[in-house]
């Protein structure tokens, strides 16, 4: 049997499609519903890997009865009634227990058949606590095996208004963006200007321009660490013209300021391309008849060059607010102070370091708003369409 | 008149490109110098000393043998010292399988993703068409806690699994192949389909050997951006033997000192590969960033 050329190409289709169709649902589109999820509860990594610690029960079993099982003259019974199944789980397993799964391991834990494995030597292997619930529980099982984090409505929400960091790292992203965005633009405008005139060696200065934006955030924090540090090279440049040495990265005045230097010189090069792009497809003689007409420079930049260049300035803007508004790595490896933090980073800390997933889902929920709100603001603004 | 005015604008625009080159160059510059400056010398009088590293003006003499750094002489040890007390070379090994294998997916996938959704036509194509197009303006911060957690569900914390497999795809490289297939003429496909070509053969036969340069672009771009990636790795590695170089450099920086001429050597020797791809690739830099403006 032939299949038809329509049927064979939605198959190809689905075929070809289909890794990304599965990378997206796994890890965008899932991961978002479940952080959504998660920013009703009060999920806690830590109780969430609970029962995936591996421990080896004989050893537990032989720190609880404080015998080995190969002892000579053991009496079952007796060991059997010295088993205390709460004291046992808690300490000698080290799993910490809720009311409720106290309750179910008192009355379902298998104590007689712990013993007589025990006895048998059969509790040597390694296994992770999950298992060993699932082997000598006789009932509730499931009590022990999945993580369900407690529902709290919109608690995480109501205690981000009262978070004085949430709102400190919020309004330093967004001081982060309003000071970096338009310098950033209008010096990426300036030297691609500057580039567009007839100018040698242009290749050689698109290239120079853009070598800090290849370089990692990383590497380049710690140079400017190192530059921004008090005894450092920027201080030294500074007291020579007699300025006093200022510690720029632990002063809480100066910190957010010198990450935001930092940042505009690694994307001011970067940018400068987009608009050295858009600005060589301005035809010449648009420039000519404005000249004849003798029109100043400055009125060219304003009534044609700005005008014409404004799919690019919307596009680096919006990129420069979204990039910014998400500052991590510089952040990470420059700022010490929490005065100074921004929200991703704040999102970061209550998730690996406060193992607060639910807040910093919360978090990262308002920061999506924040972000999608500002992007559909600007195309208002600019009435037009998106250059990507 | 009109020929001295552009002059003016002429020595004005050079001033602006060399006082900005100088600003670009400067951290570069200055990094470089610390990282050849030996932690301690002898001066001529015979004293042991620490090397100023931020010594102004840095006192170079490149005429004299061994040329001078910091008034002391240049030396390569920082380099060689920051493989014998870090794993650094498994640092850069991890990173290249990392930003390698993720380039190597996008190549394969997004190639695949692009051509369905230039060429193809299946049920409900629009529809994931729309949904991916809306999975742009998600924030890394969202996915990032979910899929951290699905990672250690799946025991795949420091491993390579957890590294490479979330990133092996993505929306950006799809939308930039489905352009560039779009601007294909069809008649080079329908030819090959006339002649009896499966739609695979012509993808991999036609479709595939022509896409050179925007595959090439994709490729740099993605081995860039994960090459420079640092919160993922950070994320999925916790043993020192599975860092990547980006994770690794905060190894130079402990609570009581700083190793600066480890730490700016080491920054120097991830950055070179950066340098040396971008010297011989230049021109895909240049498109990619123009059409895609996407960084970090």
């Amino acid at each position: 049997m032939r299949l038809n050329a329509r049927r064979k190409e939605a198959i190809a289709g689905y075929v070809f499609a289909s890794p990304i169709i599965l990378t997206i649902m796994i890890f965008t589109i899932y991961p978002v519903a479940m952080a959504l999820y998660y920013s009703f509860t009060n999920y806690q990594p830590t109780e969430a890997q609970k029962f995936k610690f591996s421990v080896i029960p004989e050893e537990a079993v032989t720190f609880h009865l404080a015998v080995f099982p190969d002892e000579p003259g053991l009496d079952r019974q007796e060991l059997i009634d010295w088993f205390d199944a709460i004291l046992f789980v808690e300490l000698d397993l080290g799993v910490r227990l809720n009311p409720s799964q106290k309750q179910a391991v008192t009355e379902h834990l298998m104590i007689e058949q712990i013993v007589d494995d025990f006895l048998g030597g059969k509790l040597s292997t390694p296994m992770t606590t999950e298992r060993f619930f699932s082997i000598y529980l006789n009932a509730e099982q499931h009590q022990f095996r999945r993580y369900i984090p407690e529902f709290v409505g919109l608690n995480n929400f109501q205690e981000m208004v009262q978070d004085e960091y949430f709102w400190i790292s919020l309004s330093n992203a967004f001081m982060f963006s309003i000071i970096v965005v338009p310098i950033q633009t209008f010096l990426a405008l300036l030297l691609a200007v500057s580039a567009n005139l007839k100018i040698r060696g242009r290749g050689f200065f698109k290239a120079i321009f853009f070598l800090p934006s290849i370089s990692s955030a990383a590497a380049i924090s710690m140079i400017f660490w190192l530059i921004y540090s008090k005894p450092g090279v920027l201080n030294r440049l500074l007291g020579t013209i007699g300025f006093e040495a200022v510690d720029w990265l632990n002063n809480p005045n100066t910190a957010l300021g010198a990450v935001m230097v930092m940042n505009i010189w690694t994307t001011a090069g970067y940018f400068m391309i987009t608009f050295l792009a858009g600005l060589q497809g301005i035809p010449g003689s648009l420039y000519e008849a404005a000249s004849m007409d003798g029109a100043r420079f400055w009125k060219i930049f304003w009534k044609i060059t700005i005008p014409l260049l404004r799919p690019q300035i919307l596009f680096v803007s919006i990129m420069g607010i979204i990039g910014c508004m998400q500052v991590f790595d510089q952040i990470y490896f420059l700022i010490q102070n929490m005065r100074n933090i921004t929200i991703s980073f704040y999102i970061y800390r209550n998730a690996f370091q406060y193992h607060r997933m639910g807040y910093a889902s919360a978090l990262a929920l308002v920061l999506f708003v924040i972000i999608l709100g500002l992007t559909l603001m600007q195309k208002r603004f600019f009435k037009e369409e998106a250059y990507f | 008149m009109i020929r001295k005015k552009t002059s003016i604008a002429l020595i004005i625009g050079y001033a602006v490109l060399i006082l900005y080159c100088l600003i670009s160059l400067f951290p570069f510059t200055w990094s470089a110098l610390v990282s050849l400056a030996p932690m301690r010398h002898l001066t001529p009088e015979g004293v042991e000393r620490g090397v100023d590293i931020m010594r102004w003006p840095p006192s170079i003499n490149l005429f004299r043998i061994p040329p001078q750094v910091f008034g002391a002489p240049a030396t390569t040890d920082n380099y060689w010292r920051v493989f014998e007390i870090t794993p650094f070379a498994r640092w850069i090994l991890n990173t290249i399988i990392y930003a390698g294998l993720v380039t190597l997916g996008h190549l394969i996938f997004d190639g695949f993703g692009g051509y369905a959704f230039a060429r193809l036509r299946f049920p409900l194509r629009d529809f994931w068409f729309l949904l991916f197009l809306s999975t742009l303006m998600i924030p890394g911060q969202i996915t990032m806690i979910p899929n951290y957690n699905l990672m250690v569900n799946f025991g795949f914390v420091n491993t390579y699994y957890g590294l490479f497999l979330p990133k092996l795809t993505g929306v950006f490289g799809l939308f930039l192949m489905r352009q560039f297939f779009l601007g294909i003429p069809k008649e080079l496909e329908e030819a090959a389909r006339i002649d009896g070509a499966s739609i695979f053969r012509t993808y991999f036969k036609i479709i595939l050997p022509i896409s050179k340069p925007a595959l090439s672009a994709l490729a740099i771009y993605i081995f860039v951006g994960h090459w420079n990636d640092f919160l993922w790795p950070l994320l999925m590695t916790n043993r020192r033997d599975m860092y990547t170089l980006t994770v690794g450099l905060d190894f130079f920086r402990t609570s009581y000192y700083t190793f600066w001429q480890y730490m700016m050597a080491a920054s120097i020797m991830m950055t070179i590969p950066m340098i040396v791809i971008f010297l011989f690739f230049q021109r895909y830099f240049v498109e990619s960033g123009v059409s895609t403006g996407v960084k970090g």
